[in-house]
């Protein structure tokens, strides 16, 4: 499991390795995965055109800003996430809305307090709208729980309790609907 | 006779009121530039030297005029402390009286987008 989950895009990939392989696949040698991904084009598309613009800033006299790689991958991942964007409603005019990666690691973070289980990846899907503008979505959460003692159906209830609670309380989005997948199981110490 | 006078105030000063409003608000951690702020900054900073002049941030804050009706977008990253859609919601009042309060001008919507909830405790 990749430690800098920061960089982690949508579909799994880490935002350095589409950096590293930029050049391959602009020479066409693009994996099946590159090619069809929409979150690894935007990626692509997002550092290609920082690419550009910092080959124009070499030949600038003055010295680079500091962290200049950090500030593009934060500017490059703020534009991956703006791709998928739900609305939270509002009375005001104009639009309140958050993007699904920063609902999804909320929702994450609210299932890894429960205990006895790890969050792994949370899937949210929109399905609609309610009466105040709001997005009803659909989550999808993948675990895995730990093998031995306890009640593993009563930390699955504690999971959707918390999961639950914290995408009214933390986001301000009602869930439509909450699947919980269990698909592995851990032992203490791993 | 009454002379007729025209002020004008232009988008990048509605833009970084509208930048300040957000930042003050409870709840905001920071403004959230992207990859277009990231390049705006260093041509702003490009600008400044050639000009001297050092214009009031404005990263992360975006005003459009559509048909008449000035729009002003923010991109923001909330705290996991307070709900981010209660947030939004003031974030998008704290700029409309901001911009109204400072330079008279009215805005016909503003758009919050909260691109990063920052976990609580982290």
């Amino acid at each position: 499991m990749a430690v800098n989950q920061d960089y982690e895009l949508p579909c799994g990939r880490e935002l350095d390795t589409v950096w590293d392989r930029l050049d391959e696949v602009g020479a066409g040698r693009a994996d099946e995965h590159e090619l069809s991904c929409p979150h690894c084009r935007t990626a692509r598309e997002s550092l290609l055109a920082l690419r550009e613009a910092t080959q124009e800033l070499v030949t600038e006299p003055d010295p680079p800003p500091p962290d200049l790689v950090g500030r593009i991958m934060s500017a490059v991942r703020a534009e991956v996430r703006r791709g998928q964007m739900l609305n939270l409603g509002t009375s005001e005019p104009g639009g309140v809305e958050v993007s699904e990666q920063a609902v999804a690691v909320v929702l994450r973070y609210a299932a890894d307090s429960a205990g006895d289980v790890r969050a792994r990846r949370v899937r949210v899907r929109t399905v609609g709208v309610d009466d105040g503008g709001a997005a009803r979505v659909e989550v999808e959460l993948t675990l895995a729980v730990r093998l031995g003692n306890g009640d593993r159906g009563q930390s699955l209830a504690r999971v959707r309790e918390l999961v639950t609670r914290a995408a009214a309380a933390r986001v301000g989005l009602s869930l439509e609907k909450l699947d919980l997948l269990v698909e592995d199981v851990y032992e203490d110490g791993e | 006779m009454t002379v007729e006078a025209e002020y004008v105030i232009a988008d990048p000063v509605v833009a970084s009121v509208a930048a300040r409003a957000a930042i003050e608000t409870s709840g905001v951690v920071r403004l959230e530039p992207g990859l277009r702020g990231l390049v705006t900054a260093w041509t702003r900073a490009a600008r400044q030297r050639w000009k001297g002049l050092e214009p009031a941030p404005a990263d992360g804050v975006r005003v459009r005029t559509v048909e008449g009706r000035r729009i002003v977008e923010v991109d923001v990253v909330t705290s996991g402390v307070d709900q981010a859609a209660a947030v939004g919601r003031a974030v998008q009042r704290a700029v409309t009286r901001a911009v109204a309060d400072q330079t008279g001008l009215s805005v016909a919507a503003v758009t919050v987008s909260i691109l990063d909830i920052e976990a609580a405790g982290r």
